[in-house]
């Protein structure tokens, strides 16, 4: 029963895997520079791994800050899609009524647009003579236009929420949504305020959902790239997506690519493995 | 001699084992390290060199086993559909649609894939899965591609039209008697900037390249993504004129320069200034003479392009490089392939490919008055013009060894992680 699943894993993983460990620790071809996978593990070489690491958090780390840079901008990127996307998800799951549907085909609409082709858009409303400088100098609320694209970045964060908050609201709505009402009603009889209702009983019921969001949207930003490479251009706003990008497509450094993948990988599996062994317990029947 | 070109040779197939066996032996050849650029020619061991074309060292490249030219006058292939591997946006569509029906009585097909890196596109040569015929790399790419087999020698009676181009190119110091090669566009790279914006004369500072440098131009500032052009052009600022120069101080002096302007004026770091500067979101970009050739199409509407100038060194003194045409080992039709090459030596097909590019062929006929009377680069661009004379005078990016290599890419690493 177990084969299909067993096949996918393999095929779209372990495989995949197997193939970046191989480039990660083999050699580089002299003539054309190209990484050359090494897939005996006996004969795996350390070079490419100590030396991105030594880059990173060693004397002279040059990789260090766009580390650092990631981490700050998914945490502010995250945190505000959290704050964006549970006041929508929880208008929509309790005030929705018949409204629900449309409004949720409203929320996924912009899936059906490609990431690239929205950040696209939005250059052309970020430029100096822009919708967005406009409608602000228009109501006063700048003196005059702000230089989004100038490598910022409050834009590169502003990107991000804008590309991955519906993933958020998603999971959020799915959690809000499944709240017993009567729950929410009894804390009101029991004479609880709204907002200590929601503090006491919706928000405690929602914990698990939130940080699912969290990672949900946490996860793909952190190897982004193009975000920074459209919206901004600028050294100043790298992210390690920008780094793997940039080893990636430079003759010689195709393992450095794949290294940066792996390190990426171990900060981001054991949140990825709590989701998953979370949702698990959360499925299994309550009797077990 | 007339036949089916594929009849006589057979397809010239290089499979992938072929082609690593072949790789693996230049690679075992490689000198690994090189002290700087001055070692244009390195000792890999017993019996064995890897040549790095220079203009003081000139290679005539041995043809490889399998890379023979075809023979003279033989028949284009029928029913062929010709594969082109070529840069995105870097030919006429109405030029390959020209040449299936100059050759409709062979039932010819033109098929163009593009990629965006030359490493992207070795990197699918290598994989020995694709049959491409006509493939358009850099220069510094060429000794790597011959040694590796991946060329086709070529047969030079079926391209008579090399004589219309500038006569270097009939004999270049990176393909000496033009074995492999033909050249398909040059270009310099230098600054281009905007007048509406830049209230000042970009060519009349006393170092132009400050312009870059300068923060009144915070975040309108764009610099090539291009690790060989943007620390080029660190070392032309400090008046280096080796632009593959492997030595550490100089180096460094570049690295530190960068990282300054990275400070400075926070740069935008892509290779869209044709379209950056047009919109307004750089005011003064690094940039090559075809982008800005071609920028005026990318002006919004109602916005005259008349708006953006072009500095380059009068004594030529900068970086000045082409791109080549050159026949794939692997590809099935050498015949149509090479009656392409001619085709695209033809000076009208050379200036109507040019038209669309921005690029500019290197015609004997074109004169840079006129390319600006006929209307193929504005008046305000006549400095974006290449001549002969910077061709062969100007400051060439040549092959690094992969010590230097390193080097340099380490500098960009550097730089690019906003360090």
């Amino acid at each position: 029963m177990a084969a299909p699943a067993a096949a996918w894993l393999a095929g779209l993983f372990l495989l995949p895997f197997y193939v970046l460990l191989a480039i990660a620790f083999g050699t580089v071809d002299p003539l054309f520079r190209t990484p050359v996978p090494e897939w005996n593990p006996r004969y795996w070489d350390t070079t490419q791994l100590l030396g991105t690491v030594r880059d990173i958090v060693g004397r002279g780390a040059f990789l260090g800050p766009a580390v650092a840079r990631t981490l700050v901008y998914v945490a502010c990127a995250s945190a505000l899609c959290l704050a964006i996307g549970y006041p929508v998800a929880w208008f929509v799951a309790r005030y929705g009524g018949r409204r629900r549907t449309p409004l949720l085909v409203l929320l996924l609409a912009p899936f059906w647009i490609s990431y690239m082709m929205r950040l696209l858009a939005w250059v052309n409303l970020l430029q100096t003579d822009g919708l967005v400088n406009r409608a602000l100098t228009g109501l006063g609320l700048l003196d005059q236009p702000f230089e989004w694209l100038g490598g910022r970045p409050v834009t590169v964060v502003s990107g991000l929420v804008y590309g991955y908050v519906p993933y958020m609201i998603l999971v959020l709505f799915a959690a809000l949504d499944r709240i017993d009402p009567s729950l929410l009603e009894a804390a009101r009889d029991l004479g609880a305020s709204r907002a200590r209702t929601f503090l006491r009983v919706a928000l405690p019921l929602s914990r698990s959902a939130i940080l699912t969001g969290l990672i949900v949207v946490a996860l793909p930003m952190s190897g982004d790239y193009f975000t920074n490479d459209l919206l901004s251009g600028s050294p100043h706003t790298a992210m390690s997506g920008n780094l793997i990008n940039d080893a990636v497509s430079t003759p010689g450094q195709g393992g450095r690519g794949a290294v940066l993948v792996l390190l990426l990988m171990t900060v981001l599996i054991p949140p990825m493995l709590w989701y998953v062994t979370s949702t698990a317990r959360q499925d299994r029947p309550e009797a077990a | 001699m007339t036949g089916d070109p594929r009849k006589a040779f057979g397809p010239a197939r290089l499979t992938r084992r072929t082609f690593l066996l072949g790789s693996a032996a230049v690679s075992g050849a490689v000198f690994l390290d090189a002290c700087g650029s001055r070692e244009r020619s390195t000792s890999t061991g017993p019996g064995r060199q890897l040549q790095l074309a220079s203009p003081e060292h000139p290679v005539a490249w041995p043809v490889p086993k399998g890379s023979e030219p075809i023979p003279a006058g033989m028949q284009p292939e029928r029913n062929a559909t010709l594969k082109l591997f070529n840069w995105s946006e870097y030919i006429n569509k109405d030029v390959v649609k020209d040449f299936e029906k100059q050759n409709k009585r062979y039932n010819v097909k033109v098929e163009v894939s593009t990629f965006n890196t030359m490493e992207e596109a070795l990197a699918k040569l290598r994989s020995g899965k694709v049959a491409f015929d006509v493939f358009f790399p850099t220069y510094d790419r060429l000794g790597k591609l011959v040694q590796a087999g991946f060329l086709r020698a070529l047969t030079h009676s079926y391209v008579p039209n090399i004589h219309r181009v500038w006569p270097t190119f009939s004999n270049p110091f990176y393909d000496q008697g033009w074995r492999f090669s033909v050249p398909y566009t040059v270009y310099k790279t230098k600054i281009a900037w905007r007048v509406d914006n830049v209230p000042e004369d970009v060519a009349k500072r006393p170092n132009p390249y400050d312009v870059l440098w300068d923060p009144r131009y915070k975040g309108r500032v764009g610099i090539l993504d291009d690790y060989r052009e943007a620390i080029s052009m660190a070392l032309l600022r400090n008046g280096g004129t080796d632009l593959n120069t492997g030595d550490q101080a100089q180096l460094e002096k570049a690295r530190d320069e960068l990282l300054r302007l990275a400070t400075m004026v926070n740069p935008r770091v892509n290779n869209q200034n044709y379209i950056d500067l047009p919109e307004g979101r750089t005011w003064v970009n690094q940039a090559w003479s075809g982008d800005m050739v071609n920028a005026q199409y990318y002006f919004p509407k109602g916005q005259s392009a008349e708006v953006v100038r072009y500095w380059f060194s009068p004594d030529g003194k900068g970086a000045v490089n082409n791109d080549l045409m050159v026949l794939l080992r692997s590809g099935r039709n050498p015949v149509l392939g090479h009656r392409f090459l001619n085709y695209l030596l033809d000076y009208d097909v050379a200036l109507k490919n040019l038209s669309f590019t921005g690029y500019q062929p290197p015609q004997t006929r074109i004169t840079p008055e006129q390319l600006v009377t006929d209307g193929y680069i504005q008046a305000n661009l006549k400095t974006a013009v290449v001549r002969p004379e910077y061709v062969t005078n100007g400051l060439r990016e040549l092959e690094l060894s992969p010590g230097v290599d390193s080097r340099w890419q380490r500098i960009w690493q550097e730089f690019k992680a906003g360090a």
